[in-house]
């Protein structure tokens, strides 16, 4: 959790947390060559444990019912030595992931339903501020509440990365899972073989690939010359790929030559439309965040655990389309609960829409940790 | 029948052009040859042929183009590693190894290309691509174009630095890279010159012949000047990420992680000092020098793992989107050779 919580937030969160683990073990992901993983957790006091590993699902979830954190970590790696140092771990492999985050979306709307929290305090604004109005203090996190647009974009961006898994990539629908991060994005764990021994830097160069990052004008068969520039098409066609995807964008084919030449010309020459080709494959590209998938020694959230950021579970979405995060992620209990509530807001969750107001609020139990988690709400023993 | 069920094999003159194959060692194991063979005067145009070699390559930085009788090329590639290890020069075995490389890149660009029978190009797929380095390649219909699996192009190409291997700019489709002849052979460089490498680095001979050592020696003297210790140019000044990076810092912003080890290892490169570098983070919203001062001596391999980190590498960095390339930053790698180009310049 990011934001800091009173102890009476902590102690409650913690109880329902725990409770979760104790009672729901069930969902909690075991992820495949489980003793080869490192996990760790965050505490309810901002401790980061690291480099523990478990030899089965049931020692794990012990520690998890003792410890009731509030962030759990397993690594996308897989090690000899998972407790050791990163250094002498000796890496395996490790799962190809990626993370579709709804910063990174841009949404227009987000100003809308953004708060800033300042982190010493706990106070709460609904525009930014350099500085927290009650003391001054300089940390200011930003919470924001999803609404239905942005939930609806993420999904579609998450479907445009699973395009290019499936089509560019190859790889087959049995080795990609699709989980909702438990929060504001989706997490996308691939465990195709063949990707497990890649390095950072070829992970990195995938990323480019699905970002749109780094295309060429001659990859499209815009060749550079004394003069100019001249077109000839590469020899392994136009119909794959990123070649596809351009072709289509600019209305060419293997045989537009006099047409890709005007549109070249059109755009002032090689140079020129090189920026314009840049921009293009990075608006058709997947918005991921790239430090995510590079990090061949990352530890990610664990599917089936929940989210500190908002009490709500990462979980798997077996059908995109119709999956309701908000429905499937909120897992906590209903038992009703006070809160003093920092904000005025609407919120849905869990089949349910509530009206906020900044006072002292009675809510089911999932509700008012997800306003806690978010820094908007204060626990009311 | 060999492996890929084709009743063919490869020949001598295969064999000439691709003496690291176990075929060509088995040959030398038939002919009985003994190393100390290399002694007698019969031997001679085997020795001069490996000096010419050497000298083509080391000296003259070109690869070895010549090719001579099977028998011939077998023992001077041999003879030439043997060389190699008695000169006992890194950049000599290294330069070697990836010279020989290209030349057999040379070759099996056009065995690929011009061979007209089917099974001989396969087996020769088969032989070099498949059986040494593990990467399942196939003809595409076309018979001038290749494909392979994305991760083992990515395996690959990743390590090289022209934008044009990248992913992005390759046609890719259901899982496969398709490639031309040129650049199925140049994909394997890189291995083949480590394969030669290793050859080089795991041979044991107990007793170098008197007449290769003499040559090795005279080599060794020749090439040792090309190996003197390269002063490091002053960095004059700073490429434009670094800049960008400084400017975010001094207005307060809030650096991203990677930005900062770029900016911190960039520094200690440079020479700065700890102390030095503590003081650009002042700014910083979360500025606390304690952990600061420990980062950087953590970064510098002073502290922690104990691993001194290197500066990001351009490609990195535009992956991060730490990148603010400008005209003075073409051809570059890596940021810190921004300041050694402007030095060397002026």
């Amino acid at each position: 959790m990011s934001l800091k919580t009173s102890s009476d937030n902590s102690s409650f969160l913690k109880g329902l947390f725990r409770e979760y683990y104790f009672k729901d073990s069930n969902s909690l992901g075991t992820p495949s060559m489980i003793e080869k993983r490192e996990f760790g957790y965050m505490s309810f006091d901002s401790i980061m444990v690291r480099h523990l590993s478990f030899r089965n699902k049931k020692e794990l979830i012990a520690r998890l019912v003792q410890e009731s954190p509030s962030d759990v970590y397993c690594s996308n790696g897989y090690y000899k030595f998972p407790t050791n140092s990163v250094q002498s771990k000796e890496w395996e492999g490790a799962d190809l992931i990626f993370d579709i985050d709804l910063k990174d979306l841009n949404m227009p709307c987000s100003s809308e339903h953004s708060f800033y929290v300042c982190d010493q305090c706990g106070a709460c604004n609904v525009s930014f501020l350099n500085a927290c109005t009650v003391c001054l203090g300089r940390k200011i996190s930003r919470s924001t509440i999803p609404c239905r647009k942005c939930l609806i974009s993420l999904k579609k961006e998450t479907q445009r990365l699973i395009e290019f898994l499936h089509g560019d990539l190859g790889i087959a629908d049995g080795s990609i899972e699709i989980f909702f991060s438990g929060n504001a994005g989706y997490h996308i764990h691939v465990s195709d073989s063949e990707f497990k021994t890649l390095d950072s830097r070829a992970r990195s160069d995938l990323v480019d690939y699905i970002c749109g990052n780094g295309i060429m004008n001659e990859s499209i068969g815009v060749r550079k010359s004394k003069n100019g520039f001249y077109i000839k098409f590469p020899k392994s066609g136009m119909v794959f790929g990123w070649r596809r995807r351009v072709a289509s964008e600019f209305g060419i084919n293997q045989s537009s030559i006099s047409k890709l030449k005007r549109i070249v010309e059109s755009n002032g020459g090689y140079s020129q439309f090189k920026d314009d080709l840049s921009a293009k494959a990075k608006s058709i590209g997947v918005r991921i965040d790239p430090h995510v998938t590079t990090d061949i020694h990352r530890i990610f959230r664990m599917p089936g655990t929940i989210n500190g950021k908002s009490s709500l579970l990462k979980v798997k979405s077996t059908n995109l389309e119709t999956f309701n995060p908000l429905d499937s992620a909120c897992v906590l209990d209903d038992r009703q609960v006070y809160i003093r509530s920092k904000v005025n807001l609407k919120l849905y969750l869990h089949e349910n829409y509530f009206r906020i107001k900044n006072s002292i609020e009675r809510l089911p139990a999932y509700a008012a940790a997800y306003m806690i988690c978010k820094g908007l709400a204060d626990f009311i023993k | 029948m060999n492996s890929i069920g084709l009743a063919i094999k490869l020949g001598p003159a295969d064999l000439a052009k691709y003496p690291f194959l176990e075929e060509a060692s088995e040959y030398i194991r038939e002919t009985r040859f003994a190393i100390e063979e290399l002694d007698r005067p019969e031997m001679d145009h085997i020795l001069r042929r490996s000096v010419d070699i050497l000298e083509t390559e080391i000296s003259a930085g070109k690869v070895y183009t010549n090719l001579d009788k099977y028998e011939i090329e077998i023992l001077s590639f041999l003879v030439t590693l043997i060389m190699i290890k008695s000169i006992d020069l890194e950049p000599v075995t290294k330069k070697h190894s990836l010279l020989e490389a290209m030349r057999t890149e040379k070759f099996l660009a056009e065995d690929l290309f011009k061979e007209k029978s089917l099974p001989k190009k396969k087996l020769l797929l088969h032989k070099i691509f498949q059986e040494l380095f593990d990467i399942d390649i196939h003809f595409d219909l076309d018979l001038t174009i290749f494909r392979l699996s994305v991760p083992d192009y990515l395996m690959r190409a990743s390590k090289m630095n022209e934008q044009e291997w990248k992913l992005i700019n390759r046609s890719v489709h259901s899982g496969y890279v398709y490639i031309d002849t040129d650049e199925a052979v140049r994909l394997i460089r890189s291995e083949l010159s480590n394969l030669i490498y290793d050859r080089i680095k795991t041979m044991k001979i107990p007793l170098v012949p008197e007449r290769v050592k003499i040559c090795a020696e005279e080599l060794r003297k020749k090439f040792s000047i090309y190996y003197t210790y390269r002063k490091h140019h002053i960095v004059s000044d700073y490429p434009p990420c670094i800049k960008h990076a400084i400017e975010m810092m001094n207005t307060g912003e809030n650096l991203p992680h990677s930005a900062r080890v770029m900016l911190a290892t960039y520094m200690l490169t440079i020479g700065k000092n700890t102390d030095e570098i503590v003081t650009m983070f002042q700014n910083s919203p979360d500025y606390n020098e304690k952990v600061t001062r420990y980062q950087i001596e953590h970064l510098a391999g002073n502290k922690g793992s104990r691993i001194k980190y290197s500066v990001p590498s351009c490609k990195r960095l535009h992956s991060e989107d730490l990148c603010f390339a400008t005209v003075d930053c073409e051809n570059i790698l890596n940021p810190i050779q921004f300041g050694r180009k402007k030095a060397n310049a002026q």
